[in-house]
């Protein structure tokens, strides 16, 4: 008995070490979202023991917790899902078309320009929130394109627009690579068909590369959707709080923390909750397209 | 459709991948552009095409010159080595993308697209994606797309290297007699000189960018330019042994150590005639060295014997140099027997040993 036991450790012995090792760290990630469940429906708790159920704490989502001054839970999910669109489409679009230039056409400055993305794209944006304060406020003095949009505010100081530019400014970087990574990866010939069967070159791009990477664009669509989504900083930064028109979900939450009223951390939890719950709906459906943003996406092939 | 390649060159960087290339590619004639890999026969193919623009020279489509137009305005139908189908449309879908890119109308398109399909056998799988298909079935679809606009050109790059050996064998016939029927000027781009024995009127043998040779199969097999060209067609390739040319009262000899052979009339005329220097290089194809029981023009040892079925190749050793001999089978020796070997000839080749051309060309 003994003797199988030791052979059989033998054989599995680096897997067992695999999963220790993975298991460990995740159990500690884990406790911490069963905590958070369980505050959030709890009145108080000791530990991860609750000491009585309630729906107390998810009051915000059916009534306005902080007066009609500050906008409903309803108003700041569509401004962060508005916020988030507007990031992906943008920054979708540029990098197909930028990285579709990079990866395939001559010009000059083509290995500058490479570079220089790479660069930015290790920059600490935190240098850069007072400069682009004073761009935005700029942007915010011409009519209708700074303050006059609805829905978005527009693409000043305090919007929407103007958050989402900044965003997709300090995405654009990492998403070209990933673009040029997929673009890459598709046979010239293919391209070189498509031309000779009476294509032009947008068309080629168009009919023949871009279906041809859906993996790339639903990937970098997942990433650019939830870093807007989580986004904090640049949110804090370039508009006026969480309690402005244009707050977003990871503002809102500091309604609940203030210097003067004790901090209500089951109400916290379940705000915190609320904003995640898209994301794992996410990530569930979309887990192995957001995989290939690092496998490099698959081979031209089929 | 008449192609003309004129003093065409193409550079990428510093790298000369063709070198003021001539050629001229007659109406419904097939020509293979045969040489190694990097010779610079795609980039040639590629040129006609219109992807590549070539640095300098001119390309002529009946006469007019075409360096400008675009891939699309050339009328060019391609097969790719890769095939390259595209991945995320139906068979169907992918045979009538040139027509659609026309304006083709719905009807027409169907029609033309069974059409080509079933001339191809390839009609059952039209609703299938590329993915599904094998490599043969991938080819067939390659060939029908390019053929459903009804080219003036088609141009093949490599197409039948992906295939295995048997169904490369049968493509190979199809493609031939396809284009016989159709009748479509063709290009065909090749490194295996089989491929463009057999398929093509006329080869342009190629290497390092510069066209070494062109003519029919048969010129060049029996009256090859360059050592170059005589290695290259054939197969298993020529043998290339340094020899004398000797000045003797009743001729010219050539000779090696034991060995000593009489220089044919003809041929010694012609290797005057080209200024002939004393140290030449002989060529002779293995098909043309006969084993003999005793006596012959030199004595080999046995080194290599590789039966290949209907003959045995037999690799023989003789002054440091080595010889090899397509014998009948099975082959009566074995290694390190010393046996006599005769050279028929009228079928050796004489080359210089500096500019590598032949000695035995008849007058430019």
């Amino acid at each position: 008995m003994r003797f199988t036991f030791r052979a059989w450790l033998k054989r599995w012995w680096r897997a067992l070490l695999a999963y220790v090792v993975l298991i460990i760290p995740s159990l500690v990630i884990a406790v911490g979202y069963v905590w958070l469940v369980i505050t959030s429906f709890s009145t108080r708790t000791e530990g991860l023991r609750s000491l009585g159920w309630t729906l107390q704490n998810w009051r915000f989502l059916w009534e306005s917790p902080f007066g009609p001054r500050v906008p409903s839970i309803w108003q700041v999910t569509l401004n962060t899902l508005v916020m988030s669109l507007i990031m992906t489409i943008i920054v979708v679009g540029v990098s197909s078309l930028a990285g579709y230039a990079l990866a395939r056409m001559k010009f000059p400055g083509r290995k500058g320009f490479l570079s220089l993305t790479l660069i930015l794209h290790a920059f600490p944006s935190v240098t850069l929130l007072i400069p682009i304060y004073f761009v935005l406020l700029w942007i915010q003095k011409i009519p209708v394109i700074g303050n006059g949009i609805p829905l978005i505010g527009g693409f000043g100081y305090n919007t929407i627009g103007g958050v989402a530019l900044v965003m997709v400014a300090f995405q654009l970087p990492f998403g070209i690579w990933v673009m040029k990574g997929f673009f890459d990866n598709i046979p010239w010939d293919m391209e070189r068909s498509a031309l000779i069967d009476g294509a032009s070159r947008f068309r080629v791009w168009w009919q023949i590369v871009m279906p041809n990477i859906k993996p790339g664009i639903a990937a970098l669509s997942i990433f650019s959707f939830l870093t807007a989504w989580n986004a904090y900083l640049i949110p804090l930064t370039f508009t006026s709080g969480r309690a402005g028109r244009f707050s977003v979900l990871s503002l809102y939450v500091q309604n609940f923390i203030s210097e003067s009223v004790m901090t209500e951390w089951n109400a916290v939890a379940a705000v915190g909750l609320f904003q995640l719950i898209p994301v794992v709906l996410f990530f569930l459906f979309t887990q192995e397209a957001l995989l290939s943003i690092y496998g490099g996406g698959r081979k031209g092939g089929v | 459709m008449q192609i003309t390649l004129e003093k065409l060159c193409k550079y990428f960087g510093k790298v000369k991948a063709v070198d003021n290339l001539d050629l001229e590619i007659r109406d419904r004639e097939f020509v293979a552009l045969l040489g190694p890999s990097g010779c610079g026969k795609t980039t040639t193919l590629l040129m006609i095409a219109g992807i590549y623009r070539p640095t300098s020279g001119y390309i002529r489509f009946n006469g007019q010159v075409v360096n400008h137009l675009l891939p699309k305005e050339r009328n060019i139908g391609m097969v790719f080595q890769s095939y390259a189908l595209y991945p995320h449309m139906t068979v169907f879908d992918n045979i009538a993308y040139p027509l659609k890119l026309k304006r083709t109308p719905r009807r027409e398109i169907q029609k033309r697209v069974r059409q080509v399909a079933d001339m191809m056998g390839i009609g059952e799988l039209l609703d299938r994606r590329p993915g599904q298909l094998s490599g043969g079935q991938q080819q067939r679809v390659a060939v029908a797309r390019a053929l459903v606009k009804e080219p003036a050109i088609l141009l093949f790059d490599e197409p039948l290297s992906n295939l295995d050996a048997k169904l490369r064998l049968r493509m190979r016939g199809e493609i031939k007699r396809l284009q016989e029927d159709l009748g479509v000027t063709s290009v065909y781009v090749t490194h295996d000189q089989v491929e463009a024995m057999t398929m093509a009127s006329r080869i342009a043998v190629m290497n390092h960018g510069v066209l070494q040779a062109y003519g029919t199969p048969e010129q060049l097999y029996d009256q090859p330019d360059t050592i170059f060209v005589a290695g290259f067609i054939g197969a298993p390739p020529m043998n290339f042994i340094p020899v004398t040319l000797v000045k003797k009262e009743d001729g010219y000899f050539l000779e090696k150590g034991q060995f000593s052979i009489r220089l044919p009339d003809d041929k010694e005329r012609l290797a005057v005639a080209n200024q002939a220097p004393e140290q030449v290089i002989m060529g002779i194809r293995p098909e043309d060295v006969q084993v003999l029981p005793e006596g012959g023009d030199l004595q080999g040892e046995v080194y290599v014997i590789e039966p290949l079925g209907r003959e045995d190749m037999v690799t023989f050793r003789f002054e440091g140099e080595e010889i090899r001999a397509l014998v009948p089978a099975p082959f009566q020796g074995k290694v390190g027997d010393t046996i006599g070997l005769k050279l028929n000839r009228e079928k050796l080749h004489l080359f210089h040993p500096e500019t590598q051309r032949s000695l035995l060309r008849r007058g430019e």
